[in-house]
C-alpha cells in the first residue's frame, strides 16, 4: 500500500463529496410556480402559487376545496372514504403530486415555462 | 502453452459466475441500493496481474454474459447494468495498473469505483431520474474498503499460485 494507493483513496472521497455539491444546491430549486390542477387528466385550473387564495373544483364525489398558502399547495375538504389527500397537507415540491382518486383530481406543481416535465416514480 | 493458459481463463470465468451468483443470493442488510462485496472482482485481478488486460477483459465479459444467460435475465436491466460496470472496471483497472504507480489495492480500489460510478449512470439513464446520482457518494466511499478487502484476497492468493509456464 504505497503513496499512490493513499493519493487514490483521497481522490475518490474527493470525488464522493463533489457529487453532493450540484444535489445541495438544487434542492429547493425543485418548487414550481404554478400548480395544475387536473380533473381526469384535462386540466381544469391553474393556480399560482404566490397567489393566496381558496378555490373550488368539481370532482368525482363532490367540490374539492384547494388552498394556495405562502407558496403551497393543499386540499382543505373533500368527500373520500380516507380523505388521504387533505392529510397530505401542503405540498410545496414538484416532486409530490396530491392524487385523490376518489374525486379523480391530481394536483401537480410545474415551472412556469410551459415545459412538460417528465416524473418517473 | 496456450492450451494451459486457456484451461485457466476457463477455471477464473467459472469463479467468477460463481462469485457473481453467490454475491447475489446473500442478503446484505438493504441500507444501500447497489452496493457489492465486489468478489468477481478479485478474480478479474487475479487474470490481469497473472497475465495481461486482455485475459481479465474475457474473463470480465464472459462472466457478466454468461451469468446472466444462466440467470436467465439475459439483456435486462441487471444484465446491462453488470455490463457497464464491468466494462468501465476492467478500463480503470488497466489504466491504474499501467499508467500509474499503484499497486494492487490502487487497482482494487480504482475497479470498485468505477464499476459503482457506471452502474448508477446507467440507473440514472435508464429511469431519467438524475437524483439516484445521490446514492454515489455512499456506494463511493463504502468501495474503498470493499475494494482493500479484495485487492488482498487477490494479493494472497496471487502469492500461492504456481509459476505459469509460457
Amino acid at each position: 500500500m504505497n503513496k499512490a494507493d493513499k493519493i487514490l483513496i483521497l481522490i475518490i472521497l474527493l470525488a464522493a463529496v463533489c457529487t453532493y455539491v450540484p444535489i445541495y444546491f438544487s434542492y429547493g430549486k425543485e418548487a414550481g410556480d404554478i400548480a395544475v390542477v387536473r380533473y381526469r387528466n384535462e386540466e381544469v385550473l391553474r393556480l399560482d402559487l404566490h397567489q393566496n387564495g381558496i378555490y373550488h373544483v368539481k370532482g368525482t364525489n363532490g367540490t374539492v376545496e384547494i388552498e394556495v398558502k405562502d407558496g403551497a399547495v393543499a386540499v382543505i375538504e373533500e368527500n373520500s372514504p380516507y380523505h388521504l389527500c387533505s392529510l397530505q397537507g401542503f405540498v410545496s415540491s414538484g416532486a409530490e403530486p396530491i392524487i385523490c382518486l376518489p374525486n379523480e383530481i391530481v394536483i401537480s406543481i410545474e415551472a412556469d415555462d410551459g415545459d412538460v416535465d417528465v416524473v418517473m416514480q | 502453452m496456450k492450451v494451459r493458459k486457456l484451461c485457466e481463463c476457463a477455471l477464473l470465468i467459472a469463479m467468477a459466475i460463481l462469485f457473481q451468483l453467490i454475491e447475489a443470493s446473500i442478503p446484505l442488510p438493504y441500507v444501500i441500493p447497489g452496493f457489492k462485496l465486489g468478489l468477481a472482482n478479485c478474480v478479474a485481478m487475479i487474470a490481469l496481474y497473472r497475465y495481461d488486460n486482455k485475459t481479465m477483459t474475457f474473463v470480465n465479459l464472459m462472466r457478466v454474459v454468461l451469468a446472466a444467460l444462466m440467470r436467465g435475465t439475459l439483456f435486462q436491466i441487471s444484465f446491462w447494468l453488470s455490463f457497464a460496470g464491468a466494462i468501465c472496471a476492467s478500463l480503470a483497472m488497466w489504466f491504474t495498473k499501467r499508467f500509474t504507480p499503484c499497486t494492487i489495492y490502487g487497482t482494487g480500489m480504482a475497479g470498485s469505483s468505477a464499476h459503482v460510478i457506471a452502474q448508477v449512470a446507467v440507473i440514472m439513464l435508464l429511469y431519467e431520474q438524475w437524483r439516484m446520482i445521490a446514492v454515489l457518494p455512499l456506494l463511493l466511499v463504502t468501495g474503498i474498503p470493499t475494494g482493500i478487502a479484495i485487492a488482498w484476497i487477490a494479493a494472497l492468493v496471487l502469492k500461492r499460485l504456481p509459476m505459469k509456464e509460457g
